[in-house]
């Protein structure tokens, strides 16, 4: 067996080609994920187009700790920590909805949703040094925001937002880019999905897709005459279809379609025209971003297939939340955003391409949550703990950026997001 | 075919059948060739618009025929092993509309898979019409429980 000293050998764990069983396994190592990545960095709390009116609210979690994000009635959408300022009873029990005030229903304290703190119940009870302006609802230590995306992080220093996301920002463009006023509606609802395996599982995986979904891209093939989706020609998970992976620093990294899908774009087209007003949604692409940049943006679907590390992905037409609950246990929260400034038919087209595919009954989440759940149980035999990882760094290219590029099925994305894994797992606690 | 009480439960507890035994292709031969498939989520009824809504399942004839088809291949893993599930219809409400059966009927559904047991409930609501040996499914609505609920696997048929 590992001895426990061993295990906080983080970089011992986490090798250039292979890793050691015991980060998906340990419950003492996942107490110091929580710590040192999910009460740490920028974690995405979700995006503000959820919350389009005064008093509406999300309650989630960040790491382990309970958080509340509301558009106030000011129109700020902030993230206070889901704690009375009294005893620390949670002061929003209800996952969402819209409220003037927030009432804690152990004694009966009421914040605003802007925060401050309304009412005391028999205040003659609290002496002359008691302010009520003292005890307003904890804000995150530091918030901040992307095209709409709320981050959060729970350290008061560290990383700005901008130097976290560096060069995976533009990705965050291109899903927002997709509406041509670069807005979206995330009032849509949310697909809840869980399985119970470790939350790492979710990663961005080009090399699973022939296996892990063949069922899928049988169907789809028997439809479209050979072709995956309207967006993809041929295999886009074939070495040899153009589609790349990319490591993006930070943990960040995507499945880059663009090359198969822009190869594909008058197909795709055709698709779009056959909606109603569907044309009206190319001339507005090529309007507000010039016929180029339109195409490009078009082609990409709004569809980056992006991980945001370590909590945020857009894939799809979803923004993607990752909540790991224990070692072995993850809820993933599926939010399909909606265009602002298109024609209806794009949106119902949307929403129909993600529940086809993702969601506790789409042909594909479920697959991919079943294999992690076998891949927890495999990771039970660590006779020979180490998982191989090694795939395309044969041929990883190292860009001038610094950012490192693979083909799609190469395991460039997972080496990428455990070399972010590390460096936050390494640095000291303050 | 006279529309009788009788005639409707049969056919409710003949597709629970069905669904139980994951007959997948004998309940798709149910269905009208226009048909609804749907389960709405997040806690939402059929009033909601599912343009504008996410759905659990959203599935016309074509979406309805990809998820039998899917279901049925070696490959679909989150059914391999198959749900072995018993579900129990009852509290069958119907009335006859324009020539069409609409019924309301709960259902209480024990799954088990892989050493973990699921209790789901709902409301069904059909829309049959009457054909010359019993009914077509010309839509189906599942108000399920836990709609708004964290789910991992829902691949089996409601
Ligand atoms: S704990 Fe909230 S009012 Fe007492
Ligand atoms: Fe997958």
């Amino acid at each position: 067996m590992n001895a426990p000293h061993a295990l906080s050998d983080y970089a011992h764990l986490v090798q250039p080609d292979r890793v050691h069983s015991a980060i998906y396994t340990d419950p003492a190592i996942f107490e110091q994920e929580m710590a040192r990545i999910f009460h740490r960095t920028w974690l995405c709390v979700g995006h503000q187009a959820e919350l389009p009116n005064p008093g509406d609210f999300r309650a989630t979690t960040l790491g382990r700790q309970p958080v509340i994000m509301v558009r106030g009635e000011d129109g700020q959408v902030r993230v206070f920590m889901n704690r009375c300022r009294h005893r620390g009873m949670t002061v929003c029990e209800t996952e969402t909805g819209n409220a003037r005030f927030f009432t804690c229903w152990y004694h009966g304290w009421v914040y605003r949703n802007t925060g401050p703190l309304q009412d005391v119940p028999g205040p003659a009870g609290y002496g002359a040094d008691f302010h009520k302006e003292d005890f307003g609802l904890t804000l995150v230590p530091r918030q901040a925001s992307y095209r709409g995306f709320v981050f959060a992080s729970l350290a008061p220093t560290g990383p700005t937002l901008a130097e976290h996301l560096g060069p995976a920002a533009k990705y965050l463009d291109i899903y927002m880019d997709a509406s041509p006023v670069g807005d979206i509606d995330v009032t849509a609802g949310v697909h809840r999905t869980r399985y119970r395996g470790n939350w790492k599982f979710v990663g961005m995986d080009g090399y699973h897709p022939h296996y892990t979904h063949r069922s899928v891209l049988d169907a789809w093939r028997r439809r479209s005459g050979g072709n995956m989706a309207d967006t993809h020609h041929g295999d886009p998970f074939a070495d040899d279809s153009g589609n790349l992976t990319r490591d993006l620093g930070n943990g960040h990294v995507l499945l880059d379609f663009f090359p198969g899908r822009m190869g594909n774009l008058d197909r795709y087209l055709a698709t779009l025209r056959k909606l109603p007003q569907g044309e009206d949604y190319i001339q507005a692409m090529h309007s507000a971003h010039g016929e180029a940049r339109g195409n490009e943006l078009l082609a990409w679907a709004g569809d980056p297939h992006v991980g945001i590390y370590p909590n945020l992905q857009l894939i799809g037409v979803q923004i993607r939340l990752v909540r790991p609950l224990a070692v072995d246990d993850t809820e993933v929260l599926m939010f399909p955003g909606l265009l602002k400034g298109v024609p209806a038919s794009v949106n119902s087209l949307r929403l129909r391409q993600h529940e086809s595919f993702y969601g506790p009954a789409g042909a594909g989440s479920p697959d991919d949550a079943e294999l992690f759940e076998r891949n927890q149980e495999g990771l039970q035999a660590s006779v020979d703990p180490w998982l191989y990882l090694g795939r395309g760094l044969n041929r990883e290219r190292v860009e001038p950026d610094g950012t490192r590029v693979g083909l799609v099925g190469d395991e460039t994305t997972q080496r990428g997001q455990l070399r972010g894994w590390l460096e936050l797992m390494s640095e000291a606690l303050a | 075919m006279t529309i009788t009480r009788e005639a409707v439960e049969a056919f409710l507890f003949h597709e629970a059948d069905l669904l139980d035994d994951m007959d997948a292709e004998a309940w798709l031969a149910l269905w009208a060739p226009e048909c609804c498939y749907w389960v709405p989520c997040n806690g939402r009824d059929d009033s909601t618009d599912p343009q504008r809504q996410v759905s659990i399942i959203y599935d016309d004839r074509a979406r309805l025929e990809d998820r039998i088809y899917r279901l049925m291949s070696s490959a679909a893993h989150s059914q391999r092993p198959r749900s072995r599930m018993r579900r129990v219809v009852g509290n069958i409400r119907y009335e006859v509309r324009e020539g069409e059966v609409h019924t309301r009927s709960n259902f209480l559904l024990a799954e088990l898979r892989r050493g973990r047991q699921e209790i789901w409930s709902g409301v069904s609501q059909h829309r049959l019409l009457p054909a010359s040996d019993g009914f077509q499914i010309r839509a189906k609505t599942v108000l399920l429980t836990q709609s708004d609920e964290a789910i991992d696997n829902l691949t089996f048929l409601l």
